[in-house]
């Protein structure tokens, strides 16, 4: 049988944003190619062993609630699953796996393969086929040339990639991967502007060298359940814990001792790395009177011999590593299997990508993951996602779909990214998200799951699951607010069993619930509902009692989601036509019909406008609001 | 959602009264599209350049009939005092005449501006700071020479380093406490949330004084409003023009808010004191005096204190006494003056027990002096701030006060029971609020600073 040579996607790179990219468009009924470098490394973890945390653990939830394939891993191929800021409050509230790396690389490769529309073939891609503008293929270093419609090009870590160890620098990939040579000519070639990045590793340390009875055990969570919706109350009986040590005054001189070996010190490196993930060395320059630092000691996997050392991430030449790993509580006689390392790639410099994740220099061209100047398996398995439901929309010539910042993480991602003008890669966390009381985790179903139905990455049935799910917590939400209690002697007297505030007047079962210790049983109690009306199970109660302790405060961002998503609907480039933008400074009316902004609400929030400026624009687009929204929905 | 609209706008900017002239000024994008229609330029220049003098008539469109004749200044944007294009027609300053000419332009499609509105408009364009914008503002409206120099305490920054400082605390302890929301396993410490709720509570001690400090400025910019509360009869009016008669010079005349209360401006001591007339309070015989009598306890409402008025002449009548009532249940700072002195009195002082009544004669000018004491001595008790402290506020700056406090109040009371993600909330709103107040940023951004002060690496 001859070789395919034409396909309506080619997703280029399978880590997690390609495998993500691919399976979305292949799904979605596109005819796809999935290229990568080494069919054994798919869906390679080739750094920390852990998926989630506040923000990332939300865009896993919201990748599960559109369709994507993430979440349903890490369930089946997790060593430990654990809840993280549960005292904080629901907001922060997170779930985070360890994985079994080489589980999820096995258990994701199956998927691809079982995946209908969905070819996977090894190869290194060294040129993009660019014509007018407009994607038309790829060529590989074996000369063979695949024909597209469209492009996801998910190159990670490994664009034109250098290897740092001390003075020591080699042209190389992640864990002695290839690096992916030739392809940043071509990018340049067609008009994408490219930047350095760098990041780093910490050393892999065999398990039988360590003495855990001087490190703290960090076991997980049993009932944490799954990300996946449908894994929500699993309970995992069976996990392996992770360990915490510190670095002491020992750890800091080893540090000093060898630091001018540092690539710190050397500058053999560029300085724009991921800020959130500091090497040992720049924690000890930057904060010198800080002695005692955090060491993660995670497993890679249920058998495997070796541990990952978060907090010791270091491009620092071998002999000085086992001197600080030696230097560790608990880590005196660690042997290194793997050192860590730094390394340098290439990625998109800022301002060239879209909220769809298309480019904005090549037409069907779009880009995800560390490529766009991001870090973590999660940030990049979401762009992907959204990358290949873009490819296929556009394909289909359907609307595209840009997730709101108001309405989930996702969002928020690509909303930051498409904007993101800081050297440092991004990161996501709560911290980025404003409306975060409202993009809780609990609430991932009900704010997404009706848009990867619509798209086409839900099915019907899954779908109707959910949605009686969700209909049952609002309908039961509805109901608390119509059921009221009135102040009878001996309505008083079961509020003063609870331990709460008196009644003066009649309240409603939101009002109670609202009350701080009271829980949606107290107030079935109180309203004396029988037990066969009630929620029962336990996912749906905590979705209700969250949704109505919040509202005082979810209510006052209300407003402000409103006016975000009113903005957000007014795409740029605009159209200057009125006179009355006359009264805008030449520089906001360069920017308004130029492509450097996806909307109107990153203009505003990128301070490009003045609060008059902002009053003006609004008049008069408020004066065709309503065709503006005719246009909206025939989209 | 609200979309503000971008009008033209107009109003008379010199003070009212009769004078020489008077200037009406015209801002926004339709100015020269509703002069074309009103002006006719006498001379052959062109209308309109931008940057000239013209002189002509203002018309009546549909009548021809001149209003007036005057100069009209032209100023195009961005080069004017709001940023927009701008007109200043001198008309003559007669009130009725100044008052038709407006009338036309708001006719053809001007708005009446909202008091400040030029200056905010100069803001939102750029052409000044916001406490700038304040202090012009308030200049422009001071009427006494002490309001003027409140006004000018204004720029010297001190406000505005203090509120600064405050926003800088709670910034310290929201960063702390979104290190840990964030990055929860990043060794950050954990909140105590005791300790916590003592410094929040500290601090919200410090920004209630500055926020007493905004109120009072707010009160002295604004005149101490005293409202005469009595019978009919009884002698307000007449007490009312005794007090002002001693120095008629500073006496200005401002409309009131409601058509049927008197307001005169006067100094007592150093503050500048409206005192307000009212109707008379009794048992509404009519629906248009209920509607007097309503208005008369609306004044009272927004006093900051009250004059009881009652005539020594006479017993004390059922309608006295009600008038009585409502002073003592006000809870505002009152005087209670007798008045007609100069009959014989027929009142006992036991009638009036806690609240002494000062003797008064408005008809033989007895007793001002005391009365002058009196309310000197109750501005002195009144809690107000001295005037080293007071500070001006405009209106949006005095409401993300409110907010703040609000926020700062919702934290404090909140630690323990709410959650730590909400309690960020109040804390950056807290900030946000603050950094509107003295115009710095409105952004927060927390996560910068958290990686300037953590060591984050998990």
């Amino acid at each position: 049988m001859s070789q395919k040579k034409e396909y309506a996607v080619i997703v280029v790179g399978a880590g997690h944003a390609g495998c993500e990219a691919a399976l979305a468009a292949a799904r979605l009924g596109a005819e796809t190619l999935l290229i990568t470098m080494n069919i054994s490394t798919v869906a390679l973890m080739p750094c920390n062993p852990s998926i989630g945390g506040p923000g990332k653990g939300h865009l896993v939830r919201e990748i599960g609630a559109l369709g994507g394939e993430m979440p349903r891993c890490i369930d089946e191929t997790c060593v430990q699953m654990k809840w993280l800021n549960t005292s904080k409050g629901p907001a922060v509230r997170s779930r985070r796996a360890q994985a079994d790396k080489y589980l999820y690389r096995q258990r994701m490769l199956q998927t691809l393969f079982a995946t209908p529309n969905l070819t996977l073939r090894q190869g290194h891609v060294t040129g993009l086929l660019v014509e007018s503008g407009r994607i038309k293929g790829v060529k590989l270093e074996t000369g063979l040339v695949f024909a597209c419609e469209k492009l996801i090009l998910t190159s990670g870590t490994y664009l034109n990639s250098r290897i740092i160890l001390g003075r020591a620098t080699w042209p190389g990939g992640p864990q002695n991967q290839s690096p992916a040579i030739g392809l940043s000519d071509s990018l340049s070639a067609a008009g994408v502007r490219l930047r350095r990045l760098q990041t780093a590793t910490p050393p892999r340390i065999l398990k039988s060298s360590v003495d855990i009875n001087m490190m703290t055990e960090l076991p997980g969570d049993i009932d944490a359940g799954g990300f996946l919706w449908e894994n929500r109350l699993r309970r995992y009986e069976k996990q392996i814990p992770c360990y915490l040590t510190f670095t002491d005054e020992r750890s800091v001189e080893a540090v000093r001792r060898n630091l001018s070996e540092s690539p710190l010190v050397l500058e053999n490196i560029t300085d724009d790395g991921p800020k959130h993930c500091p090497s040992i060395d720049r924690k000890i320059i930057k904060f010198p009177d800080m002695v005692k630092h955090q060491v993660f000691v995670e497993p890679e996997g249920w058998d495997s011999q070796e541990l990952y050392l978060q907090g010791l991430t270091t491009g620092m030449p071998p002999s000085a590593q086992q001197d600080i790993v030696g230097s560790v509580a608990g880590l005196e006689n660690a042997v290194i299997l793997r050192y860590g390392y730094a390394i340098e790639y290439d990625a998109l410099a800022p301002g060239q990508i879209r909220k769809t994740m298309e480019s904005r220099v090549i037409e069907g061209f779009y880009t995800a993951g560390q490529l766009n100047g991001t870090s973590g398996y999660e940030e990049a398995a979401g762009q992907g996602l959204i990358a290949g439901i873009n490819a296929v929309l556009a394909l289909k010539k359907q609307a595209p779909y840009w997730p709101s910042r108001t309405r989930s993480y996702l969002g928020v991602l690509v909303d930051d990214l498409s904007t993101w003008e800081k050297p440092e890669p991004y990161r996501i966390t709560p911290g980025h998200a404003e409306f975060r009381l409202t993009l809780r985790d609990d609430s991932a179903e009900r704010r997404l799951a009706a848009d990867g139905f619509r798209i086409g990455l839900v099915d019907p049935e899954r779908f109707s699951t959910i949605f009686a799910w969700s209909a049952r917590i609002e309908g039961e939400i509805a109901r608390l607010s119509t059921l009221s209690l009135l102040p009878s002697g001996e309505a008083r007297e079961r509020l003063a069993r609870l331990a709460t505030g008196d009644l003066k007047k009649p309240a409603s079962g939101a009002e109670l619930l609202q009350r701080p210790g009271v829980t949606y049983n107290d107030v079935m109690d109180l309203l004396q509902q029988p037990e066969n009306t009630r929620l029962s199970a336990v996912d749906e109660v905590y979705a209700l009692e969250t949704e109505i302790k919040y509202r005082g405060y979810a209510d006052r961002e209300a407003e402000k989601i409103v006016q975000t998503s009113f903005l957000e609907r007014i795409r740029l480039p605009l159209e200057i036509s009125d006179h009355r933008l006359n009264l805008l400074s030449e520089q906001s009316r360069q920017i308004l019909s130029s492509c450097r902004f996806d909307d109107l609400s990153q203009m505003v929030r990128k301070h490009c406008l003045t609060r008059s400026e902002i009053a003006i624009l609004l008049s008069v687009l408020s004066e065709d609001g309503d065709s503006q929204e005719r246009h909206e929905e025939t989209r | 959602m609200s979309k503000p609209k971008i009008g033209t706008i107009a109003a008379v900017s010199t003070p009212a009264g009769r004078s020489a002239i008077s200037l009406i000024r015209i801002s926004g994008p339709d100015t020269f599209k509703i002069l074309k229609k009103l002006f006719i330029t006498g001379g052959k220049k062109a209308f309109p350049l931008p940057y000239s003098v013209y002189f002509g008539s203002v018309i009546e469109p549909e009548t021809g009939l001149v209003a007036d004749k005057c100069l009209v200044t032209t100023f195009t944007a961005p080069r004017s005092y709001t940023g927009e294009d701008l007109a200043e027609v001198s008309t003559h300053g007669n009130p009725l005449v100044v008052s038709r000419v407006l009338q036309l332009l708001l006719k053809h499609g001007a708005v009446a501006a909202e008091a400040g509105e030029f200056t905010r408009r100069a803001f939102l364009n750029g052409k000044m700071d916001l406490l700038e914008v304040e202090a012009v503002s308030q200049l422009l409206s001071a009427n006494t020479s002490s309001q003027a120099r409140l006004a000018l305490n204004q720029l010297d920054g001190l406000p505005s380093q203090f509120v600064a400082k405050i926003r800088g605390q709670i910034l310290h302890h929201l960063v702390q406490l979104e290190a840990s929301l964030n990055f929860p396993e990043d060794a950050i410490e954990a909140i105590d949330e005791h300790l916590l709720a003592r410094e929040l509570k500290k601090i919200l001690a410090e920004l209630e004084i500055f926020a007493r400090n905004a109120r009072s400025g707010a009160l002295v910019a604004d005149g101490l409003k005293i409202a005469l509360l009595g019978r009919p009869n009884s002698g307000k009016s007449s007490l009312m023009n005794y007090m002002l008669g001693r120095d008629r010079a500073i006496v200005t005349e401002i409309a009131g808010t409601t058509r049927d209360t008197l307001e005169e401006t006067l100094m007592v001591g150093e503050y500048p004191v409206r005192i307000i007339d009212t109707a008379g309070m009794r048992k509404p015989g009519d629906r248009i005096e209920a509607i007097g009598i309503e208005r008369t306890t609306k004044a009272a409402d927004e006093a900051f204190a009250l004059i009881g008025v009652f005539d020594g002449s006479q017993p004390l009548t059922a309608e006295d006494r009600l008038v009585l009532e409502r002073l003592r249940q006000s809870g505002k700072p009152v005087i209670t003056v007798l008045n007609k002195s100069d009959m014989p009195r027929q009142v006992s002082p036991e009638d009036f027990a806690e609240l002494p009544p000062l003797s008064v004669s408005a008809l033989k000018g007895q007793g001002l002096l005391a009365l002058q004491t009196s309310i000197s001595k109750l501005i002195a008790e009144s809690g107000l701030s001295g005037y080293e402290e007071m500070i001006l506020l405009g209106a949006q700056q005095s409401v993300a006060l409110d907010k703040a406090l609000a926020a700062l109040e919702r934290a404090a009371r909140g630690i323990g029971n709410i959650y730590q993600d909400m309690l960020a909330i109040d804390l950056e709103e807290a900030v946000r609020e603050l950094g509107r107040v003295n115009g710095e940023t409105v952004d927060v951004n927390t996560l910068d600073l958290i990686f300037e002060r953590f060591c984050i690496g998990k």
